[in-house]
């Protein structure tokens, strides 16, 4: 399998942004932060065709950040992403089709204004990939691929629940004919019933369409659902990447064993026994992330190397890579 | 066994609104001992959240209790003046929201809330009711807990906010705690702390819990009991393990396989037909009819309730008893 996509030594900051009135209180003694975020650093990864990379994480770990870089919505401060050997962004814009986004919030991803045809079949006109006459037909076209009323194009998103306009969302960028496809956080938002009804059709359109993606969710049993290779991030960084399978039966690195620890189970024998092994601690603020290793606070295994020498993502026997001096 | 803490029988609180009559609770009745920790599952608009609000009297206007009873230690909080209710709330039954920076005040520190609410059940003086907040926080795990009464609702993190809202929660030692969606908005790691402390202090205090959840998992590995609302009805009720392993409900079957967690990877999930029914115009007869499998004619009527006293769930074609 070849790389599609191939993300090297990618870094991402946030500085905050100084107003003039900042300004004035620095130059009046007030002390003014401006220690930016270190949203996602020294990240490489490669995503093979055809495959599907989970991406997980708790909220603050970097995952939606690296997810936009890769999908040439946002651009690294540091490093490199291209797709197909090009880069999905030239000067700050992005300059490809080739890779589509899906994203968490139907209700803030829809035009409200737009009827829900005209949203499908706007991308694919404005890029001739359709001629305009076509465009009624193609949209009808594409919900029904996605399991809605052809009939539905005309009307707009507020007519529609969350779990119908997710569909929408995935209609939309679908087609745009994709190679590659970003999900971030797709089915956060929805009900159980309605998660297993989108999922279902995403397993369904990447197998029709032999779609690449990568998947960005907080929900482990979701991305062990979905994804061939999954990635573990905490802080910026990739602490644990290789085969879903492995990962989840092996975890290496304490933080993904203590995170999938952390997950109720359906105690299906009861929970008499039941325990939880909570993490300790919470995670550190990415304005002033910790030395070494950034989980040895809260880390049962920390030693007094892990509190000064940073670990490498190194490969394992069996091909996982693990950041952690104690794997 | 001494009697229930709480004895709910058919209640029925409606919104009456422009549309029509939004029945969002339609019939609930449970009961729960001293000390139970009872799960209430379902998934958006199912009514289990308008359940918590009418045990503690804050149903607000278009809608209202419609009928029904409930007994607190005896006593009938339906029709409950305000005064007499405000006496129990937050004294004897307390309860933690989901959106913990939405709950506390963000122009007072921790330690001025909640001497407000010891005062307010008349706690004595600033002095003790410091001492009590400084004790309450120790006990759901802040670190250096005097100190942090100084602290305002923006130095906390979202985890350590809903820890405030627990031990103000906790602050008079309620006989009941009703928890909606409390562990929702935070990452796994900071769920499983507050599951865990939740669990113990349940333990040690004796506190009966009703937990609302729209998560199967995060119930099943906390009650003791647990209750799968519909449409505004229990449609099934019973140990967590029996419920979990011998779903009476196809509702409640459906919902156990559209989790990935027990499925197969990369394989399909079974999925439950169409969405949950707007409240406002259910058809006569069981709300799950329509996206059920085993559904009938006979489903156009009102469903009985089959099963006994400790598992029983409210259908005409319950699993396990042949079509």
């Amino acid at each position: 399998m070849t790389d599609i996509l191939v993300v090297e030594k990618v870094s991402r900051r946030f500085s905050p942004r100084i107003t003039l009135g900042d300004r004035i209180a620095g130059l009046l003694g007030a002390t003014v932060d401006r220690r930016p975020v270190q949203a996602v650093t020294d990240v490489s990864i490669s995503v093979r065709r055809g495959e599907t990379l989970g991406l997980v994480g708790e909220s603050g770990c970097g995952k939606s950040t690296l997810g936009r870089m890769l999908a040439g919505i946002l651009a690294p401060s540091e490093g490199r992403v291209t797709l197909a050997g090009e880069p999905p962004m030239r000067h700050g814009h992005k300059v490809t089709t080739r890779i589509q986004t899906v994203f968490q919030d139907p209700f803030g991803s829809l035009n409200p204004r737009l009827r829900i045809g005209a949203t499908i079949a706007e991308g694919p006109v404005t890029h001739g990939l359709i001629p305009r006459a076509e465009a009624g037909r193609f949209a009808g076209e594409w919900l029904a691929r996605v399991g809605l009323d052809p009939a539905f194009a005309q009307r707009f998103p507020h007519q529609f629940s969350g779990g119908q306009r997710q569909r929408v969302a995935i209609a939309r960028a679908l087609a745009m004919r994709p190679e590659v496809l970003v999900c971030d956080e797709p089915v956060a938002s929805l009900d159980v019933s309605i998660q297993a009804q989108i999922l279902n059709l995403f397993l369904d359109l990447r197998r029709e369409l032999g779609l690449t993606s990568l998947f960005i969710s907080h929900d482990l049993a979701v991305v062990r659902h979905v994804s061939d290779r999954v990635a573990v991030m905490y802080l910026g960084r990739i602490v644990e990447m290789g085969a879903a399978a492995t990962i989840y039966a092996m975890p290496r690195h304490p933080y993904t064993r203590a995170l999938l620890d952390s997950v109720p189970k359906l105690a299906l024998g009861g929970n008499v026994g039941v325990t939880f092994k909570p993490i300790q601690g919470e995670l550190p603020s990415p304005l002033s992330p910790p030395a070494g290793c950034a989980f040895h606070p809260r880390c049962p295994k920390a030693s007094d190397l892990c509190r000064q020498e940073r670990p490498a993502l190194l490969p394992q026997a069996d091909g996982t890579l693990v950041a952690c001096h104690h794997a | 066994m001494s009697a229930a803490l709480l004895e709910v029988r058919d209640l029925r609180t409606h919104f009456h609104t422009r549309a029509g009559v939004l029945k969002a609770v339609d019939g609930v009745s449970f009961t729960l001992a001293r000390g139970e920790i009872l799960g209430l599952v379902g998934e958006s608009g199912s009514g289990k959240s308008v359940t918590g609000f009418s045990l503690i009297g804050l149903v607000d206007p278009p809608g209202r209790i419609a009928g029904g009873s409930i007994r607190f230690d005896g006593q009938e909080l339906v029709g409950l003046a305000q005064p007499a209710m405000r006496g129990l709330r937050g004294k004897r039954i307390a309860m933690v929201f989901q959106d913990p920076a939405a709950t506390l005040n963000p122009v007072l520190t921790i330690g001025q809330q909640m001497a407000m609410a010891v005062q307010a059940h008349g706690g004595g003086g600033e002095r003790a009711a410091r001492e009590l907040a400084a004790r309450s926080l120790a006990r759901v795990g802040i670190p250096d807990a005097v100190a942090r009464l100084d602290a305002y609702p923006h130095e906390f993190s979202g985890g350590m906010r809903q820890r405030v809202a627990i031990a103000i929660a906790l602050l008079h030692q309620p006989e009941l705690i009703i928890a909606d969606e409390p562990t929702t908005a935070l990452d796994v790691s900071i769920q499983a702390q507050i599951l865990a402390e939740m669990k113990a202090l349940a333990k040690e205090s004796g506190t009966a819990l009703i937990w609302i959840s729209h998560d199967l998992a995060t119930v099943s590995s906390l009650a003791d009991r647990v209750m799968v609302m519909y449409a505004g009805r229990i449609v099934e009720r019973g140990p967590v393990a029996e419920v979990l392993h011998a779903p009476l409900h196809p509702y409640t079957r459906g919902l156990l396989d559209s989790l990935p967690a027990l499925a197969t990877p990369g394989q399909r999930l079974a999925q439950i037909p169409g969405s949950t029914p707007s409240l406002l115009s259910l058809a006569p007869g069981c709300p799950f009819a329509p996206r059920c499998a085993r559904a009938s004619t006979a489903c156009g009527t009102d469903p009985p309730q089959v099963g006994d006293a400790r598992h029983g769930a409210l259908c005409h074609h319950p699993l396990g008893a042949g079509p």
